[in-house]
């Protein structure tokens, strides 16, 4: 065999980095240029050749263009035709190149493999001819060389050599059809074939360039520039929008409404005969072109059109829509919409982001983002807004802005701080316009107008995002927006997507894998595409049966604690069972979603309140209740696990509580929906069991020590309350003036009121309550009822105490008394507390004179320490004009105040307490010449006798209670 | 006042109910000292007033003087992660609790219930109650050369804090004697329960508490019929302080007593056993989530859930087959267990609901096909 001469060789180099361009646009350009290859590139893949398919086109003899080459281990060889060997490849005998052969032959399993399937595929292919011929070793002067498939090239000199037919990365699919053109000679000069393939190529390059500039050098060796195909294909109209249409179709008209508003011009409907050709022409439509782009702010017919198309799949919600959306026009003309903000929630991956985006752009808006990477402290962020929100924008393209707050509940503070700067101007804007109202609002020139006045108001659009509807921080911004719940969109429509793209990365698919991807990544198409390209990059196909270990990761996403509830409490329909997976399998699969799902979500302890919560609503089938208990015992399994890892800190064990969580699940999930509740009951409890406590402990304070030491507030409810009510009610009280009542009654009287004041206890005001004007069954504005509201410890719901209550004249004395008996008190408790024996003499004492004597000096006792205080002020003076005056003033009046409130005086100033000697001088006077203040003093209920001497001994402490006899 | 504080006992010589504990006290303190002592007994069977009529027989009158103090007390613990979720301040290395106690005292002794700060209990015994048996009383030219601290609820103190409790009580039993009053023995350390002279006071006799009623009766000049005394005994479940209470609820509700007279139960006993007849007549998941409302009822209105469970039990055992009985209080102790081991009373108290609505259940469809 001869060998190529070095001209041929050098030629063959230049030919050999043609391929790894590929493009061929500028095949000429660079056909003498590009350096060869490294030959120790490590690139193993076999070679390259691509065939054309087209009949018509029949390329392989290609005696005009690049000479297939061969690479051996860095030898470049030339491989004449031989002439022999040109008519029947298999009679092509292989003499030397043993070495190839060796290099080749751990490669030809694959390639092999491949051969397997790929030539049934070969006819159908499509018209793509692209010449690869970036590898070594296939090419072989015979055809006896190469194993499997070949087909023969011709090179200019007429040299042929036999090509391995392969696949090139996964891009482009070479195909060779040997059987057709081994033989073959054709009619048509080749150089005009190429030619013409020449032009194929360049009016696709050209249609793909208009649509992707990236597009086009994508394939090989441009790694670097690739795009994410996310971004690649994410939708740039509305009409590709992969979301769920009826939100779409929402989002849109909320954003329209602003129309009168931003741009201030009227929205016109369509016409009823523009819809129906509309109509009639969607279904013309397949699918909708992304080269259908075009500038935003002139056109909107044409956006409007392809909606429609849209509209078919949904006739009835969009017709509902439509006829909304003529209603809002029409009674909303001129303002904006009634929300002002709209909230977009949804698990990620679903298109929140991009439907906003799209939106906004589709009607005409700037697009301005703030997202979780931006500054989010409140001050900025409201500087932003206002920036975004009030300002006419003085740019150049002068397109109103849009804001979009992304990802609102991201970190819990810095949200906040946007939510609380948007629903500033929401609560002024709601001012503004409740003073507003009386204007006229209509027309461009009054909202104009306004808007130079209202400084604080929104007037534009503003989209937030977030991913937790519920985040804490978000509930007051729920109340003002307009709520938008991102569903999932189907599985089809998914799939779809994903086969469009997959086609035009050619990346080979089936829909069978992509549905199960789709299903497997719960509908998140940008996680289905990164995983595509992740794959495709890796030359990897995707395998329904490997999805799982294929798939590089699992979305580690948090769900919102109803999802969870939901996953547990509810059944998965079974439908992937019948299908490629088995029954263990499915089983393991729900096993490890549900695990993840709830150890992500990791807040263990609410997580079984709602199922603690929900659980006996749900419909299943437990005859003698064993589910219930085994599903009871679990709960009350986690609580002690939960108790033990705080207790011991322990944090590790608590991987054990999910595992609980999932065998609630295998017990009781059904396939019915279930009515998900937030657990609220417990929390409620919780806050009302301590309320409840705090109101025992501040009665337990209140009672004298002597008394409270032997309760605990557990022996409160325990044992007090119950029959303390009965006491505090008795039935032998009537509702009569005292003097009627009997010595015996009075008895029990006072023994009701020591008790009271004992305990603490009085009747008090309270505002009509419900549940009290239930309970007393009287429709008082405001009813007497006990001041530490013990009655409520044994006011169960549903429950009928039989108490007695009171008639609230009764009532009314009671506190009278208690008062009474509370001041009377209040000097003996100073220093020792009352003996029962003390007090009950005290009572004997009252009870003998007449009550109604004893009520009135009750309130004289009350009155003397006002006015006592009030002397106590102007005492000074007052006595120093005695002196002047020569002691006029009575020392009966005098002296009462004086003596009670002798510690205070002596306290109170310095210069009193050198007063005190000549005043009671004064007194001593006073007292040694009895006038007619004598009778004066005589009248009243109480007498006192002033000590002569010292003023030590007037300073006596003396109780109230002896004022009272 | 109430008959129960008017006829409460101030000295140990006039006790009515537990004379021989009390003849015993007296010879005990004869001396002017005395050991730690843990009391231990059913509420309402005369702990407290025995421990105060001790503390009068060792002091005096003077031990019936007593205030009231509310205060704030700042402890400073070194600091580590055990608890991390109530507020305090971070100083280098500790922090700042604070912990608030309510105290009663008189010059002679202190009384205070730690369980009262929850799960900083601990801090209390580590550091209030060490500071002040640290302290000898600076009163001390009179004779009692130590104080006596009372602490309530020694039963609800973590393990922890009884822990802490141990030492404290060797090492200043020189100025400091500790009382200790509890409902449960059990409950408290075996090492804590060896460094005191356990007292146990149990739960009246019948008997004993118609006694009480009868002296009270003469002492107020009321007639009660034969048997009345008894009924309310019976109902009281020896429990003195409820038979008092319920005496005077009676005495109030209509005085010339009958034989037949309606004695007024206790609500929440009424509401429990409302809640075994909702039980009994019917089984199923729904009205398991009625009794739950119900529970929810009771525990909101400060009734401890283990009273709940034993009153429950106590009124399904009531309307029981003899031979569910057995069973039925087996899991009855076996969720209080848990219950004690948890933390939210409700699930166990419902499981116990549950538990027995199973057995029942399946004991009716056995029983009647």
């Amino acid at each position: 065999m001869e060998f190529p001469d070095a001209a041929e060789l050098e030629w063959l180099e230049a030919n050999a980095t043609y391929p790894d361009d590929d493009d061929d646009l500028e095949f000429e350009d660079d056909f003498f240029q590009q350096p060869p290859s490294p030959p120790s590139e490590p690139r193993s893949e076999q070679i390259a050749y691509q065939p054309d398919p087209k009949p018509s086109l029949s390329l392989p003899p290609k005696p005009s263009l690049p000479k297939p080459q061969l690479q051996i281990n860095g030898r470049k060889r030339f491989l004449p035709d031989d002439p022999e060997s040109s008519d029947d490849r298999n009679a092509v005998v292989i003499t030397e190149e043993k070495r190839s052969r060796v290099e080749r032959s751990e490669q030809e399993d694959n390639d092999e493999d491949w051969l397997r399937y790929s030539p049934p595929k070969q006819p159908e292919e499509e018209p793509m001819v692209v010449e690869k011929e970036q590898e070594e070793k296939i090419l072989a002067k015979y055809a006896l060389e190469i194993d499997g498939d070949c087909t023969p090239v011709t090179g200019l000199d007429g040299e042929r050599v036999y090509a391995k037919i392969c696949r090139v990365e996964n891009e482009m699919v070479k195909k060779l059809d040997v059987t057709q053109y081994s033989t073959g000679l054709i009619q048509e000069p080749v150089r005009m074939l190429m030619q013409r393939v020449e032009h194929d190529q360049f009016t696709r390059a050209l249609e793909a360039s208009s649509e992707d500039v990236n597009e086009a050098n994508l394939p090989i060796g441009t790694v670097v520039n690739e795009q994410l195909w996310v971004d690649k294909y994410a939708p740039s109209s509305f009409t590709e929008l992969l979301s769920d249409e009826q939100t779409n179709r929402q989002v849109l008209m909320w954003l329209k409404q602003w129309d009168s508003c931003v741009f201030g011009v009227e929205i016109k409907s369509t016409t009823d005969d523009v819809l129906s050709s509309l109509k009639r022409h969607s279904l013309a439509v397949q699918h909708p072109r992304r080269s259908s782009r075009s500038s935003f702010g002139n056109s909107r017919e044409p956006r409007i059109d392809n909606e429609k198309a849209h509209n078919d799949l949904h006739p009835e919600n969009s017709d509902s829509d439509r006829i909304k959306d003529l209603w809002d026009k029409k009674h909303r003309k001129g303002g904006p919409p009634e929300q002002k903000i709209l909230l977009l929630c949804g698990p990620p991956g679903l298109g929140k982001t991009t439907l906003a985006h799209v939106a906004a752009q589709h009607c005409g808006y700037r697009v301005v983002e703030i997202n979780a990477s931006d500054d989010r402290s409140s001050s900025s962020i409201e500087a932003k807004i206002h920036d975004v929100v009030q300002m006419n924008s003085v740019n150049a393209d002068s397109k109103p802005k849009c804001l979009v707050v992304d990802e609102i509940d991201g970190a819990l503070n810095d949200g906040k701080g946007a939510v609380e700067v948007i629903l500033k101007l929401v609560s002024a804007e709601r001012k503004l316009r409740a003073g507003k109202e009386n204007e006229p609002e209509g027309g461009n020139a009054g909202q104009k107008s306004s808007k130079r006045h209202q400084k604080a108001s929104l007037l534009r659009p503003v989209i937030c995002i977030c991913n937790d509807l519920y985040a804490p921080a978000l509930r007051p911004l729920r109340q003002v927006a307009k709520v938008h719940i991102f569903v999932q969109p189907t599985v089809s429509r998914v799939v779809n997507r994903l086969k469009y793209i997959c086609n035009r990365e050619r990346v080979k698919t089936n829909s069978l894998a992509l549905t199960a991807l789709a299903e497997y990544t719960d509908c998140d198409i940008r996680s289905c595409l990164n995983t595509l390209q992740f794959l495709n990059k890796k030359k990897e196909t995707l395998n329904v049966l490997e999805l799982s270990s294929q798939v590089v990761g699992r979305k580690d996403a948090t769900r919102s604690a109803f999802d969870i509830w939901k996953e547990i409490l509810q059944k998965r329909k079974v439908k992937q069972t019948k299908k490629s997976f088995n029954c263990f399998s499915s089983m393991s699969n729900d096993f490890e979603t549900l695990h993840s799902l709830i150890s992500h979500r990791g807040d263990y302890d609410l997580i079984f309140d709602g199922i603690h919560e929900n659980i006996l609503q749900l419909h299943y089938t437990d005859p003698v209740m064993q589910k219930t208990v085994k599903c009871s015992d679990i709960l009350g399994c986690s609580d002690i696990f939960h108790q033990y890892t705080m207790r011991t800190q322990h944090l590790s064990l608590q991987v054990y509580q999910s595992p609980l969580a999932m065998s609630i699940h295998g017990l009781v999930a059904q396939i019915g929906k279930p009515n998900i509740e937030w657990p609220k009951s417990f929390q409620r409890y919780r806050t009302m069991s301590v309320e409840k406590k705090e109101i025992l402990h501040s009665w337990k304070n209140k009672i004298p020590p002597c008394i409270s030491r032997h309760l605990s507030t557990k022996s409160f409810v325990e044992d007090l309350i119950s029959p303390f009510l009965h006491i505090l009610s008795p039935s032998t009280l009537k509702p009569v003036a005292l003097h009627l009542l009997s010595e015996k009654e009075k008895a029990d009287l006072s023994q009701l009121v020591n008790t009271m004041v004992a305990y603490a206890t009085t009747y008090k005001n309270i505002k009509s309550d419900p549940s009290l004007v239930m309970r007393h069954g009287a429709s008082d504005a405001s009813t007497l009822s006990l001041d530490p509201p013990i009655g409520e410890f044994v006011n169960f719901k549903g429950y009928d105490s039989c108490h007695l209550v009171l008639a609230s004249a009764v009532k009314v004395f009671l506190v009278h008394e208690a008062e009474k008996q509370k001041i009377m008190q209040g000097s003996s408790n100073l220093h020792s507390p009352p003996t029962g024996a003390e007090r009950q003499g005290v009572l004997s004492c009252e009870n003998s004179s007449t009550l109604s004597k004893a009520s009135a000096s009750s309130d004289k006792s009350i009155h003397f320490r006002d006015p006592s205080r009030q002397k106590q002020y102007d005492l000074p003076s007052a006595s120093s004009q005695k002196r002047s005056g020569g002691g006029t003033t009575a020392s009966g009046k005098m002296g009462l105040p004086e003596r009670k409130k002798k510690p205070f005086v002596d306290s109170r100033s310095f210069f009193d307490r050198f007063r005190k000697p000549s005043d009671k001088a004064t007194q001593d006077k006073d007292n040694a010449k009895p006038g007619q203040k004598l009778e004066e003093r005589d009248s009243r209920p109480l007498l006192f006798k002033f000590n002569e001497g010292y003023t030590n001994a007037v300073k006596r402490p003396v109780r109230i209670r002896e004022f009272l006899k | 006042m109430l008959w129960v504080d008017k006829y409460r006992p101030k000295t140990l010589d006039k006790v009515i109910v537990h004379q021989d504990v009390a003849q015993n006290l007296q010879k005990l303190v004869s001396e002017g000292d005395c050991p730690h002592l843990l009391f231990y007994g059913p509420s309402g069977s005369g702990k407290k007033t025995l421990i105060m009529a001790l503390l009068r027989q060792i002091f005096g009158p003077s031990a019936d003087k007593v205030k009231v103090e509310n205060k704030i007390w700042k402890v400073d613990v070194s600091f580590s992660l055990n608890f991390f979720f109530f507020s305090f301040r971070m100083q280098a290395g500790t922090r700042t609790i604070d912990v608030e106690l309510t105290t009663l005292s008189s010059t002679h002794h202190v009384e205070l219930n730690p369980s009262d700060a929850g799960f900083q209990d601990r801090y209390v015994v580590q550091e209030i109650i060490k500071e002040m048996a640290k302290n000898r009383p600076i009163d001390t030219k009179g004779k009692k050369g130590f104080k006596v601290l009372v602490l309530n609820e020694v039963d609800k103190l973590s393990r922890e804090a009884q822990h802490s409790l141990r030492r404290t009580m060797e090492k200043y039993s020189a100025s400091c004697r500790l009382i200790l009053c509890s409902n449960s023995s059990s409950k408290v350390t075996e090492a804590v329960r060896s460094r005191c002279l356990n007292v146990r006071i149990n739960a009246p006799m019948e008997e004993e508490i118609v006694n009480v009623l009868e002296f009270i009766a003469k002492k107020e000049g009321l007639q009660i019929p034969q048997g009345f005394a008894a009924r309310i005994a019976e109902k009281s479940n020896r429990n003195l302080r409820r038979a008092v209470l319920t005496f005077e609820a009676c005495r109030v509700q209509q005085y010339p007593f009958t034989n037949n007279q309606a004695i007024p139960p206790m609500d929440w006993e009424q509401y429990v056993s409302e809640i075994a007849s909702d039980i009994m007549k019917e089984q199923s998941p729904k009205r398991l989530f009625e009794v739950r409302g119900k529970l929810y009822e009771l525990l909101t209105n400060c009734i401890p859930p283990e009273i709940i469970l034993k009153r429950l039990l106590f009124e399904l055992l009531k309307k029981l087959d003899s031979e569910l009985k057995h069973e039925v209080s087996n899991w009855a102790a076996h969720y209080e267990h848990r219950m004690r081991l948890g933390q939210k009373s409700i699930f166990h108290l419902e499981a116990f609901v549950a538990k027995f609505m199973s057995i029942y259940k399946s004991f009716l469809v056995s029983t009647f096909g």
